[in-house]
């Protein structure tokens, strides 16, 4: 990895990349708020044959439903089509990258970053203010809120690496779409984008926790939502932790790969 | 005048084609996208059916009857994304001046900017649909009548759908192409409002998908009358009749309000 200077510059080009386009965050709030207000619904409505499911009540699931949709843009459940390393590679841009001294995947951790920062700043706050105005939800104050800021960062780690290696069969095919796309219902389905996993079938709830997917959105929206405790909340984090050490180990090992087969383009 | 419009779904056609042909040049990435497709299915889906599991019907209704309405909405939205793709990325040829080029055509302009874009992946999402309607007939039992219902539903959630991809485009006649997501809210935000029943919403919530904006008669009003509860469920019989009726008005509403936008466009000139 070497010297962070340059990956601190990429965080802070991505921040401001986002930070230009002010209207399409606040319609991008829109389609958010319209999300919550349409599925916050329909969990009240669930839960009304049953007030109390699993230790969750329905103002428990709308608060997780709430932090789940403020936190998607900051955690990157939805990919950017336009700026990826699937589409400099299909453009040769790439070629520009690899005359500087930084390292593909940490360069798109760093960019990661520095969009989740904006996200945080620009997307989190007036989401989740709609919901706190239109449900009452508020997070409970416990000490494991502490950790939340740790569970997220890793969140944002883990997600940064998943695009890492799903954008990396470009090296390979030139493009990645296909694989983008269907990172988005992995991510949909296996992190808990709308039902909290604890919901799932038996089977399906033990698959959704081995796999790596429930480290980008469930586990740091579960804390904030104050439903992980204890034993639970410290494998959630040893499984987010460990998670990225070995996604980030095969982005690093692809990486090296990928660079000897790439062919670029373009003139 | 059958002759004119075989010539324009010809014309259609051949737009289609060639987009396909372009993207077909990463065959792959293709295969795996129309794969992707049956996935989204799925995330769509089997959290609704988590819940359902979980906690029974929701207002009476069980999770077939829930995949029947998320069934005919997506049959008819997924047929509307995919023939009229250009309407969703009209505010980029509006920025990038591909509307000029388009006007300079001697063919109507709403035909050329409806085959542009032509996205053959989504074909498969259209099969998906389908397939979770006709799934969601065949486990219900429907009768003759009660699918002509669905029928019903389907072409006219085509029609009400279109209105609204042609509404938002002509929006940016006057946005100048800052507004286009806003019409996500309707199109998927109305298409992911619409796989539950109407009836679960807020007052508010539901007059004003019912009447301000009437998505509910692309699905629920004629679901109810093939379930035979229109009745039950507190509306009067004929609600479900007018759901072609509004679904028309709908697209009527489009098209006028994108010629008139048209008629004022003046280009950004350079």
């Amino acid at each position: 990895m070497g010297d962070l200077r340059p990956y601190l510059q990429y965080a802070r080009l991505a921040f401001q990349r986002r930070a230009a386009y002010r209207l399409a965050n606040w319609t991008g709030v829109a389609v958010n708020v319209f999300f919550l207000l349409v599925h916050a619904q329909v969990l009240i409505a669930f839960f009304r044959s049953r007030p109390l499911a699993l230790g969750w009540s329905a103002q428990d699931a709308v608060l997780y439903f709430t932090a789940s949709e403020a936190l998607l843009m900051v955690i990157g459940i939805f990919p950017d089509y336009r700026f990826n390393l699937s589409e400099r590679i299909r453009t040769g841009d790439v070629v520009s990258d690899l005359a500087r001294p930084v390292t593909l995947f940490w360069r798109d951790v760093a960019e990661r970053f520095g969009t989740a920062f904006y996200y945080l700043l620009a997307r989190f706050p007036p989401v989740f203010a709609a919901g706190a105005v239109l449900y009452g939800v508020m997070p409970p104050l416990r000490l494991e809120a502490c950790l939340f800021p740790v569970s997220l960062a890793l969140a944002v780690a883990v997600s940064a690496a998943l695009w890492y290696l799903v954008c990396s069969a470009a090296y390979f095919r030139q493009t990645a779409n296909g694989e983008l796309a269907a990172l988005v219902f992995v991510n949909t389905l296996f992190g808990g984008v709308f039902v909290p996993i604890d919901f799932y079938p038996d089977w399906l709830r033990v698959i959704s926790d081995l796999l790596p997917f429930r480290a980008t959105l469930y586990t740091p929206v579960a804390l904030f939502a104050g439903k992980l405790a204890g034993m639970e909340l410290a494998v959630a984090l040893a499984h987010q932790l460990f998670w990225f050490w070995v996604l980030a180990a095969a982005a690093l090992a692809i990486e090296g790969r990928g660079l000897r087969r790439l062919a670029t383009q373009g003139g | 005048m059958s002759g004119a419009l075989g010539n324009a779904l010809a014309l259609w056609g051949r737009l289609a084609l060639a987009s396909t042909r372009s993207q077909m040049q990463y065959r792959t990435s293709f295969a795996i996208s129309c794969l992707v497709m049956f996935g989204v299915m799925a995330s769509d889906l089997v959290p609704v059916w988590a819940l359902a599991r979980f906690f029974g019907a929701v207002d009476g209704w069980t999770f077939a009857e829930l995949a029947l309405l998320y069934g005919m909405v997506e049959t008819s939205w997924a047929t509307v994304e995919t023939t009229l793709r250009g309407f969703e990325n009209f505010s980029v040829y509006l920025v990038q001046g591909d509307l000029d080029r388009i006007l300079l055509r001697p063919r109507h302009v709403i035909l050329q900017v409806a085959a542009r874009d032509f996205d053959a992946r989504k074909l498969s999402r259209i099969a998906q649909g389908l397939l979770v309607l006709v799934i969601a007939c065949v486990v219900l039992g429907l009768d003759a009548r009660a699918l002509g219902w669905v029928a019903l539903g389907v072409l006219g959630g085509m029609l009400c759908f279109a209105g609204i991809v042609m509404a938002g485009a002509a929006v940016n006649f006057w946005t100048l192409g800052e507004a286009q997501e806003l019409q996500n809210i309707l199109t998927y935000g109305g298409a992911a409002a619409l796989t539950y029943p109407v009836s679960i919403y807020a007052t508010w919530f539901r007059r004003a998908i019912t009447f301000a904006v009437p998505l509910a008669f692309v699905n629920y009003f004629p679901a109810l009358a093939a379930l035979g509860r229109t009745e039950a469920a507190g509306w009067p019989a004929f609600m479900p009749w007018l759901s072609p009726f509004v679904c028309a008005g709908v697209l009527a509403f489009g098209f006028g309000f994108f010629t008139r936008g048209l008629r004022r466009y003046e280009s950004t000139g350079s």
